[in-house]
């Protein structure tokens, strides 16, 4: 457990994956069909992170993410680097969107660091810091078949542990600043909400970074206020796209934690004004203390087209230095 | 003792084969090919999987919903009165559908799936079932801004679905799927789903499943039985507490019971199968049971839904003979 350091009040940060440019969505192609090598393919999702962290700093996040560049899907990424996953096949998300549906076939665990190495090279880009981004135990055991382990528990506890070794050697390679992405969180809000948090317990059990788990699209108040027992400093959530509606529920017992407050919708084609932000801002103001408010997108853009993420967070960013300004009384110099 | 399957089927082939209608959508969507061509491949990809069905043996097949972008949209989209809006997840999968808005009053506009089930019945060999999303599960799922509740929301959904029934009715469909999964998570509203499902059914003289899955009916039963439906389709697997649930009364109407697990890859053995079947005939007889998934097939890979049918079949035929030998 630990404070936000020194990010300002209001500090902006986004949920973890930008959309691909076209280039490196074609080399992804390429590489499927093993016309071009590792190391080509490699070069490419550098050259695509270090545009993202260029283009978060020219916009003035203040907590920058790699972009994901180099993964597929969030749980999918985790299960082809650790022991005991195969890939089962393709199974429809959405529309005509499919994703790699991962299965436990044995014992899961780590091989060897899966995230290190990018984190260190997109913390190597810029001075900012740079969030250490993981799937959790509990949402990678849900969205993956089994066909190994006779309970859930057991497979989510198994990853809790893979999971937890992944976060303290993020630690060590310096983040300061790690996410545990747990969407999955309220797929069985009775049944197994206790695993779930006992899984966290593991994940971040002797961390000092600061720890926050994004969580998304499912009945969230259903599982407030027990999610606030979440083993993380920062909870992050999508209020955007249900319009703001959770502040109600956040209103029946006192939000403990820090929140990220999800300020700009990530499904929506649409970009939102900076007023518009600043309005859903100071609506969490009116339940959420600002020293305990970060602002986020609702979740991660890779859906979204380039120019719209842009949009997205170009609006998150002014949109929170409107309401900083009108908080602190001060005018804060623009860093373009 | 037959064979049926819920509804969905994976609608591409596995890797490395190209995705024919994953594909072709992406082309409709650039604006390469227009709607016409996309039903062509639609159609040839459903007579594909009806065939798969056919082949593999299943006794009532559906059309494998290919045409299907979700079980909420398809209808919503075809009936006045409602926009749409952005994701929302699909019960406690990791499925996301589209968001339907009820703006304004609804109403049957037309056909939705006539020519679905007509398309399906000329390409198939096998008895073909028609499925509607039930008025309950669409309210549920659907936001709503115009109707002052749920329970008026939900009985004009059933009025408008009654005259999508009667369409498929006067098609010729005798046997008609009504999937509600939503009342295995919103128990505290069955009185609404009751009355939406009277609605839904009145002057409809098809054979009516009434399919639940996703969970259990506990606390729904037995008064469930006095709905206007003649078959009950249980999930046995997400909704393991069935066993207990059907237990405590008769079970006075035919049941469709989904044991094989729809969502995930592993593969029943003939054994479980058969175990299962004995369990089910403890309390129906086995003319009055459907053997099926726990759910629609398209949250698996398409080579594992293909096994999960030889599975059901295969164990369905063992299980049918050891009921055989346990008479004689
Ligand atoms: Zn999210």
């Amino acid at each position: 457990m630990s404070s936000r350091m020194n990010l300002p009040l209001l500090a902006t940060s986004a949920v973890g994956s930008y959309p691909k440019p076209a280039y490196l969505l074609e080399a992804r192609r390429k590489a499927l069909r093993q016309q071009i090598s590792k190391q080509e393919l490699t070069a490419l999702e550098q050259r695509a992170t270090r545009e993202w962290i260029q283009i978060q700093e020219d916009i003035g996040l203040d907590l920058l993410v790699d972009g994901e560049q180099y993964r597929g899907d969030m749980v999918a990424y985790f299960a082809d680097e650790m022991e005991g996953f195969a890939i089962a096949g393709l199974v429809r998300s959405y529309g005509n969107r499919y994703y790699p549906k991962p299965v436990v076939v044995g014992p899961v665990g780590r091989r060897h660091p899966v995230t290190v190495e990018w984190f260190k090279f997109a913390q190597s880009l810029t001075k900012r810091p740079v969030k250490g981004m993981l799937t959790g135990p509990y949402t990678i055991a849900e969205w993956s078949f089994n066909e190994h382990y006779p309970t859930r528990r057991e497979l989510v506890l198994e990853l809790a542990r893979a999971v937890g070794e992944e976060a303290r050697d993020l630690e060590k390679a310096g983040a300061r600043y790690i996410q545990i992405d747990e969407p999955a969180i309220h797929t069985r809000p009775d049944e197994d909400f206790e695993l779930a948090l006992e899984a966290m317990e593991i994940v971040t059990d002797g961390l000092s970074a600061y720890t926050v788990s994004h969580i998304c699209y499912g009945d969230v108040p259903r599982i407030y206020p027990r999610v606030l027992k979440l083993a993380v400093d920062q909870l992050d959530l999508a209020l955007k796209n249900e319009h703001f509606a959770l502040l109600e529920t956040f209103k029946q017992a006192r939000f403990t934690k820090d929140i990220g407050v999800g300020v700009v919708d990530a499904h929506s084609h649409r970009v939102e004004s900076v007023e518009e932000v600043a309005e859903g801002i100071r609506k969490t103001l009116q339940v959420i203390p600002a020293e305990q408010i970060m602002v986020s997108p609702d979740c991660g853009l890779k859906t979204r087209a380039i120019d719209e993420t842009v949009g997205k967070l170009r609006a998150m960013v002014d949109g929170a230095k409107v309401v900083r300004n009108e908080l602190t009384g001060t005018r804060e110099p623009t860093r373009a | 003792m037959i064979t049926t399957v819920i509804g969905n089927y994976p609608k591409i082939p596995d890797l490395p084969a190209p995705g024919k209608w994953r594909s072709t959508v992406e082309r409709f969507q650039k604006g390469q090919i227009d709607e016409t061509q996309l039903q062509h491949v639609e159609d040839e990809v459903t007579a594909e999987v009806i065939n798969e069905q056919v082949q593999m043996g299943i006794d009532v097949i559906t059309d494998g919903q290919i045409r299907w972008e979700d079980a909420q949209t398809h209808f919503a989209r075809r009936l006045s009165g409602f926009s749409i809006n952005g994701l929302q997840r699909y019960f406690d999968t990791n499925i996301y559908f589209r968001e339907p808005v009820a703006e304004h009053a609804v109403a049957w506009t037309g056909p939705i799936t006539v020519s679905e089930f007509t398309f399906a019945r000329e390409h198939s060999s096998k008895p073909v079932k028609p499925v509607v999303t039930g008025p309950f599960t669409l309210a549920a799922l659907s936001r709503n801004v115009h109707y002052p509740t749920l329970k008026e929301f939900a009985i004009a959904l059933g009025r408008a679905l009654n005259r999508e029934l009667k369409a498929l009715e006067a098609a010729g469909a005798e046997v008609i799927q009504i999937d509600e999964p939503a009342i295995c998570q919103r128990k505290q509203d069955f009185d609404i789903f009751a009355e939406a499902s009277r609605v839904l059914t009145d002057g409809v003289k098809a054979k009516k499943i009434l399919c639940t899955y996703f969970g259990d009916i506990g606390g729904l039963y037995p008064q469930i039985l006095d709905l206007p439906f003649d078959v009950i389709g249980l999930d046995f697997v997400a909704g393991y507490r069935n066993w207990d649930v059907v237990a405590a009364a008769p079970f006075t109407r035919e049941l469709q019971a989904g044991v094989l697990d729809a969502r995930n890859t592993r593969v029943e053995s003939v054994d479980e199968l058969v175990r299962a079947v004995r369990r089910l005939t403890a309390f129906v007889s086995p003319g009055r049971l459907m053997i099926s998934p726990s759910a629609g097939l398209e949250f698996l890979p398409r080579s594992v839904a293909r096994r999960k049918l030889a599975a059901l079949v295969e164990g369905t035929k063992v299980a049918n003979q050891d009921l055989k030998g346990a008479r004689t």
